[in-house]
């Protein structure tokens, strides 16, 4: 019954492998990879690469036209017209949660639905690195196309500037790290967020629902209690998803709802950090059977 | 456990799949310590993983990405380089007869196909050990041969097996060794060839007095069956004696109740069957055949 005699019926051999293989940091990057792949709908149909694509298109275009406005008219400037400000941009991130609701749902619930984990968490690699992989991703996604447009804004002012380029990046130098810092942020907390919730399903749709329903939900009960002006003017922090924007750069804005509502600051920090610690926290429960 | 081509069979529920998973390090025992191609599964389960290849029994397949996409993913998530992955992804799906459709979705396969790709992703990373669940399941009978063809020769790559099936036609057909569960138990254990030739049961055939002989032997707490009744004391004929999973007492029982009643012995030999008959046999049995 051994397989030589077998073996001469068939043309075709079997080579061993006998090449480098690496351990549980390779196959997290591998796993980290595909993730990216599978997210912008790349080795996919046309279909799965429509969100991606136009998402870039919504996040960057209009920063190109008005950067592209604003040097058009650099010697003869319009009336009425302004940049965009590095923060107003940071509202682009309606986009970016149509984008996470899609893609951080399509990132782990067909793994659950297609019973795919049994043959991922059979390699050499475990629910954490699993967990990272998958944050890794989306973060990574959000980042890029949440910065690209602020990229865009800084280079296209730069240029445009009327004291001169250099000018304009020494007088701004603090925007070079604060934005992509409050661009991480961003990033870290949507993705943390959206894959938590769609860990706990298997279906897309429901997971994509349920990102959008506590989106709609919370900035509903957010504007209630700020128009009853309950909790002390504090009602915006319960907008779940957009606690990034009310801490943006580390401070309360002038123009936040929060703005002048004493120990705001502090407490969306707070909250912000108790909402991404309780994703990571729901995440790693949830691929825990493999940590073992 | 030998290396080679090992068949675990069991009725459903009977804890293969279990087992499965404790090798893959996925589940804890409750007691006791299992090594896996040399190394403790409980001290490096990841180190363990990478060197075994794992075909569950249920569907496990990104159906939207092509074969050759999916198993070349897995084959990185297994450590390979990618361009390493893709190569061997490319290679295992030849070799398990896929050479043409490997770039369409998986969701468009047959059921024999998405067999065959759940093999190739279980065989990318080139494993020293292959766990393949009910790899046979849902197969009709030319998938299911090629399917055991295919098994078969894994051993001559130097590929292990170890594989699981509640039909015992396909152990006996590529297994060198078998394993029986159940629930939860190893049964019986030994090479194919042996236990195929052995059901428990021995053949006593005496040329007289074969009625007298099976009454001694039940007195003395045998158990003794027979085709058909028995006729007179003085008649001829043949019974089988159970043995357990040691035959030497019952051996020196049947020896010394043939010599007390001084009985001509025309022959004494176990009864050769099927694997089917020696798993309904292994029912009373504990004890395997490996030292």
């Amino acid at each position: 019954m051994t397989g030589a005699a077998r073996g001469a019926v068939y043309d075709r051999g079997y080579r061993p492998y006998d090449g480098p293989r690496g351990g549980r940091a390779a196959a997290t990057l591998a796993l980290y990879k595909a993730s990216v792949r599978r997210a912008l709908g790349l080795r996919r149909s046309w279909r799965q690469k429509f969100l991606p694509l136009a998402l870039l298109a919504v996040v960057s275009i209009p920063a190109a036209v008005n950067v592209g406005i604003g040097y058009a008219t650099r010697n003869s400037p319009l009336e009425g017209f302004s940049f965009f400000t590095y923060r107003e941009y940071v509202g682009v991130s309606s986009a970016l949660l149509l984008f996470v609701a899609v893609c951080a749902p399509d990132v782990v619930c067909p793994d659950r639905r297609q019973r795919v984990l049994p043959v991922i968490f059979a390699r050499p690699l475990t629910g954490t690195d699993y967990v990272l992989a998958k944050l890794g991703a989306i973060f990574s996604l959000v980042f890029a196309f949440a910065l690209l447009p602020q990229v865009l804004l800084f280079v296209g002012q730069t240029l445009v500037s009327k004291d001169g380029s250099l000018r304009y990046v020494s007088d701004h130098a603090d925007i070079l790290w604060k934005v992509p810092v409050a661009v991480a942020a961003l990033a870290a907390y949507y993705a943390a967020l959206s894959l938590a919730i769609a860990s706990l399903t298997a279906r897309r749709v429901v997971a994509g629902a349920s990102i959008f329903g506590l989106m709609i939900i919370s900035s509903v009960v957010a504007g209630i209690l700020r128009h009853a002006d309950a909790l002390g003017g504090r009602g915006p922090l319960v907008n779940i998803l957009a606690l990034p924007d009310l801490i943006f750069e580390g401070h309360i804005h002038d123009t936040s709802p929060l703005s002048g509502v004493p120990g705001a600051g502090a407490l969306g920090l707070a909250a912000y950090t108790a909402v991404l610690a309780l994703s990571v926290g729901v995440l790693l429960w949830r691929y825990r059977w493999a940590e073992r | 456990m030998p290396r080679g081509l090992v068949g675990l069979v069991g009725a459903n529920g009977a804890g293969k799949t279990t087992l499965f998973r404790l090798l893959l390090g996925l589940a804890r025992a409750t007691e006791g310590s299992i090594e896996v191609v040399g190394r403790p599964v409980v001290d490096d389960p990841v180190g363990t993983r990478a060197r075994l290849g794992y075909m569950p029994e249920h569907d496990c397949l990104p159906l939207d990405q092509s074969a050759a996409d999916v198993v070349a993913t897995l084959g990185e998530l297994s450590g390979l380089p990618a361009r390493a992955a893709r190569q061997r992804a490319s290679e295992v799906l030849d070799l398990v007869g896929l050479d043409e459709a490997r770039f369409r979705p998986v969701g468009g396969f047959s059921t024999g196909m998405r067999q065959r790709v759940k093999l190739a992703q279980a065989l990318v990373a080139d494993p020293e050990l292959a766990l393949l669940d009910e790899p046979t399941a849902g197969l009709d009978p030319t998938g299911r041969e090629e399917m055991l063809a295919l098994v078969g020769r894994l051993a001559s790559f130097g590929i292990s097996v170890l594989l699981a099936t509640h039909l015992l036609d396909d152990v006996a057909r590529v297994c060198d060794h078998v394993l029986m569960l159940d629930a939860g138990r190893l049964v019986l254990a030994g090479p194919t060839e042996t236990l195929l030739h052995q059901t428990g049961k021995l053949i006593v055939e005496v040329n007289a007095g074969v009625g007298r002989l099976a009454r001694a032997l039940e007195e003395r707490g045998l158990r003794v069956e027979r085709d058909g009744p028995f006729g007179a004391d003085g008649e001829a004929g043949a019974i089988d004696v159970a043995v357990g999973a040691d035959p030497g007492p019952v051996l020196d029982t049947i020896r010394d109740v043939l010599a007390d009643l001084g009985l001509p012995l025309q022959r004494l030999s176990t009864r050769a069957a099927s694997l089917d008959e020696a798993f309904v046999a292994s029912g009373d049995r504990g004890a395997g055949l490996w030292p």
